[in-house]
């Protein structure tokens, strides 16, 4: 199995060394993010986002499909992830690492059991149809943080999706193309994000967006899930070296903050792109009407 | 709707009978395998948890990789320094098919076993000593044979029994304990009280955490939600779940003392019982 | 020759050279350097693209490429880091991903069965590619073997690891890097009054130290901004100017 290049000693005594001094190796500040971009692509539900040298693309698809039996008012909501070998050369397809069952548990636990999506919604004929809505997230590259980018990323694809519309006439279901009804937007709830923090030394040094090197060297990392009402979703700090609670309480509202800032900067996104989309939007239509 | 909030503003006294802060019956034993090099048993309720501890011993990890997938290596990505100069720790987790109601079947490949067993053996990894042990393993394995609530802390405090039994140097006892709020996520109202050790039917209804600590002490290893709640409740919740953990230790504490008095008060039986297991070893 | 070096010839992978190319000297053999193939009995193929670069008076033609992956050549000067010993050797590895390079215990300045280093796992070492065969795992020494000093190599202590480009490691070690590979940076830094000491490995790594903690992290961060935004000469100057006035 190929094994991640471990730091080298000098390398883990200078970067913690410089940290103790308040110094990070690439120049930021303790609670400083690299630059995030979010990139949306041609069709809906096409989210690519890069943090740094981290690089995710999110794809949204749905499609029409019996409900489980025991939630037969629920539609479907999945999401997976795919840690290839082009991000880094430690991942190996079809066989998870611990990484990447994290990853899926937390953001099962953020996006999927916080309840971000009203999965009622997505039924359409009780017990018979319903909407299957799957998320597929593939990590480009991998440089650090991907659960932060990970989570930007899903929630950004999935409230920039539209999904068909469909009627229901005489418990017969139709489904429009994009041509005859604009697609319809999910039923979202609220928006959740994470900030994973991470610790060092005694646990005293607390940074945020830690890149691979500075994820190879902590000692223990918290990730704390948010949305921007100041409800936690989801709290993990799986082990590693003890941390005060004062430190922990403390890097919950630095969070909140981070979380604020998270969503501001996805909904001026988001309408960007729906302003972009829009040009024209009502001529388009009209001349679809004529054509009729 | 929340029937234990709303029986509870009544007479303050939860669902079983409790008060906020009040802790499950706990039972403990030590030594309950006489194969095993540590073992424990724990019940926290109706929570029921049996621990054996293997090693620490030398011999490579290959073999018991061969034999399950499932075990997660404590040396992950962000724990101990370099792999080869400390032990590590495989956590292997069985959920016992009548350990709740209704009988389901789990997969061993299932995720959520698989989180549970990294947060334990990473969280173990702080608490033990494992540099003294270089190019060694000290496997876990975990039974759970009946499930109501806080099981993560169940886990983790009976771990740490069987670690204290089979002679792991550690720093301090790794205790975890469950808190709830009684309020729900979206309700901001400041009367809501937290509730420690949350069986499975709080655990339904309430938003909830696992805090674990280093013995009696503030710092947190283990910190763990999965509901939605306020960022408000955070603090009370946590403060809770750290005084519950202090009565923990204190419990654990006892178990293993008395385990100790005994030994000593039977004297050369044990002593020669067990200089007889290592020779057979 | 001198104008074909200034057209700045590009080739592809399995080009065909133009025979006028290849420097022919009547005595020295010819010297072929990285990213070139020689198919015997007298055929010469490109695999890798870059530029084709020769120099007439060794008698040698190579291809200057800024490539990702670092193929061990024979000559290289390389910063790796010890995987783990055993009773011989010291397992190198010199860049992630690929075999580790072997590094025997007794190829260090003064080395002895008595007197070897003791290098842990994790240990960085300054070392010259003594071997390297495709389809072999290359060997590292520590020691000239004709002099038997050291000439700067062997373990180095303390200091800051960064990864740079290939081709940003070539430029560095060039014997006139100021002229022929166009940087500056370290030059301007000194100026500066900094005091720091590097290596340069051609596996793409520059270790830096200093006493200064700060200084360490200016000069990598000076090196990789070059790298990474190609910087021109004047813009090196700027930059330093800029790095140094941020610090003080």
């Amino acid at each position: 199995m190929p094994r991640e290049a471990e730091p080298s000693l000098n390398e883990r005594a200078f970067v913690v060394q410089a940290l103790q001094e308040g110094l990070r190796v690439d120049g930021r500040a303790f609670d400083q993010y690299r630059q995030l971009e979010l990139k949306f692509g041609e069709q809906y539900g096409v989210a690519d986002v890069t943090l740094g040298k981290t690089r995710i693309l999110v794809k949204v698809s749905a499609e029409v499909t019996t409900p489980y039996t025991d939630r037969p008012f629920d539609g479907i909501f999945t999401i997976t992830t795919e840690l290839s070998p082009m991000a880094s050369p430690a991942f190996e397809v079809n066989r998870p690492t611990e990484t990447e069952v994290l990853l899926s548990r937390l953001l099962e636990k953020t996006v999927r059991r916080s309840n971000a999506l009203d999965t009622e919604s997505l039924c359409l004929v009780a017990g018979q149809k319903c909407w299957s809505i799957r998320v597929d997230l593939h990590v480009l590259s991998h440089d650090g943080n991907l659960i932060d980018v990970s989570c930007f990323a899903v929630v950004a694809a999935l409230r920039h999706f539209r999904k068909p519309d469909t009627s229901i006439e005489g418990g017969h279901l139709t489904v429009y193309t994009p041509a005859e009804r604009e697609p319809v937007p999910l039923s979202w709830l609220h928006s959740p994000f994470c900030v994973t923090f991470s610790f060092y030394g005694e646990g005293e040094i607390t940074i945020l967006d830690a890149n691979l090197l500075e994820e190879q060297l902590r000692v223990s990392s918290c990730t704390i899930s948010l949305n921007r009402h100041g409800e936690i979703c989801q709290i993990a700090k799986l082990g590693g070296t003890p941390v005060e609670a004062a430190t922990l309480l403390q890097c919950a509202s630095v969070a909140l903050n981070k979380v604020k800032e998270f969503s501001t900067l996805l909904d001026q996104k988001l309408a960007e792109d729906a302003k972009r989309r829009n040009k024209g939007g009502l001529l388009a239509e009209l001349s679809a009407e004529n054509e009729r | 709707m929340p029937l234990d909030t709303s029986t509870y503003n009544l007479a303050l006294l939860r669902i079983d009978g409790r008060r906020w802060n009040e802790l499950r019956q706990l039972r403990g034993q030590i030594r309950t395998q006489a194969a095993a090099d540590g073992s424990s048993y724990l019940e926290m309720g109706n929570t029921k948890i049996m621990c054996v501890v293997t090693g620490p011993s030398e011999e490579g990890k290959r073999r018991n990789q061969g034999a399950s997938s499932a075990s997660a290596a404590g040396s992950g990505s962000s724990t101990s320094a370099s792999a080869t100069n400390a032990a590590d720790i495989l956590v292997s987790v069985v959920v016992g098919g009548f350990s709740t109601v209704d009988r389901k079947k789990r997969a061993r490949s299932d995720k959520r076993i698989q989180e549970l067993q990294a947060t334990l053996a990473k969280s173990l990894a702080a608490v033990l000593h494992t540099h003294l042990f270089p190019r060694s393993t000290i496997s876990l394995s975990l039974h759970i044979l009946s499930q109501d609530g806080s099981l993560l802390a169940c886990m983790i405090n009976a771990a740490t029994l069987a670690l204290v039994d089979a002679g792991v140097p550690m720093t301090d006892y790794l205790v975890a304990c469950s808190a709830g709020s009684t309020s729900s996520h979206s309700a901001a109202d400041e009367r809501a009280d937290p509730l420690i050790d949350l069986n499975n039917q709080e655990e339904q209804e309430l938003p909830f955490l696992t805090v674990g600590t280093l013995g009696a002490s503030d710092k947190v290893v283990v910190l763990v939600c999965e509901s939605r709640v306020q960022v408000s409740r955070l603090e009370g919740m946590m403060v809770a779940a750290a005084d519950g953990c202090v009565n923990i230790r204190a419990y654990l504490d006892s178990v293993v003392r008395e385990k100790g008095h005994r030994m000593v008060a039977e004297g050369a039986v044990e002593k020669g019982a067990s200089m007889a297991m290592d020779i057979d070893v | 020759m001198a104008t074909a070096q200034s057209e700045r010839i590009f080739v592809l992978p399995g080009d065909q050279i133009d025979p006028s190319l290849i420097p022919s000297h009547p005595k020295k053999a010819l010297r072929l350097g990285p990213g070139l193939r020689h198919i015997p009995p007298n055929e010469l193929v490109p695999t890798v693209a870059g530029q084709l670069v020769t120099d007439p008076r060794k008698n040698s033609i190579w291809v200057e490429y800024n490539g990702g992956r670092y193929v061990p050549t024979v000559g290289d000067l390389v910063i790796g880091t010890v995987h783990h010993s055993a009773t011989d050797y010291f397992y190198v590895t010199l860049s992630s991903y690929t075999s580790n390079a072997i590094l025997p215990q007794l190829a260090f300045e003064m080395a002895t069965k008595k007197t070897r280093p003791n290098l842990n796992p994790g240990a960085l070492v300054y070392a010259r590619v003594c071997l390297a065969n495709r389809h072999m795992d290359p060997e590292l020494e520590c020691v000239s073997p004709s002099t038997g000093k050291a000439d700067g190599l062997g373990p180095l202590n303390g200091g800051m690891l960064f990864e740079i480009s290939l081709g940003m490691a070539r430029r560095l070690l060039m014997r006139k890097s100021v002229e022929e590979g166009k940087v500056v940076v370290l030059e301007e830094l000194g100026a500066a009054g900094l005091a720091f000491e590097t290596a340069v490995g051609r596996n793409g790594k520059i270790w830096v130290n200093s006493e200064k903690t700060k200084t360490v992290l200016l000069v990598g961060r000076a090196v990789k901004e070059t790298d990474e935004k190609s910087l021109t000469v004047d813009q090196q100057k700027k930059l330093v100017r800029k790095l140094v006035r941020e610090m003080s």
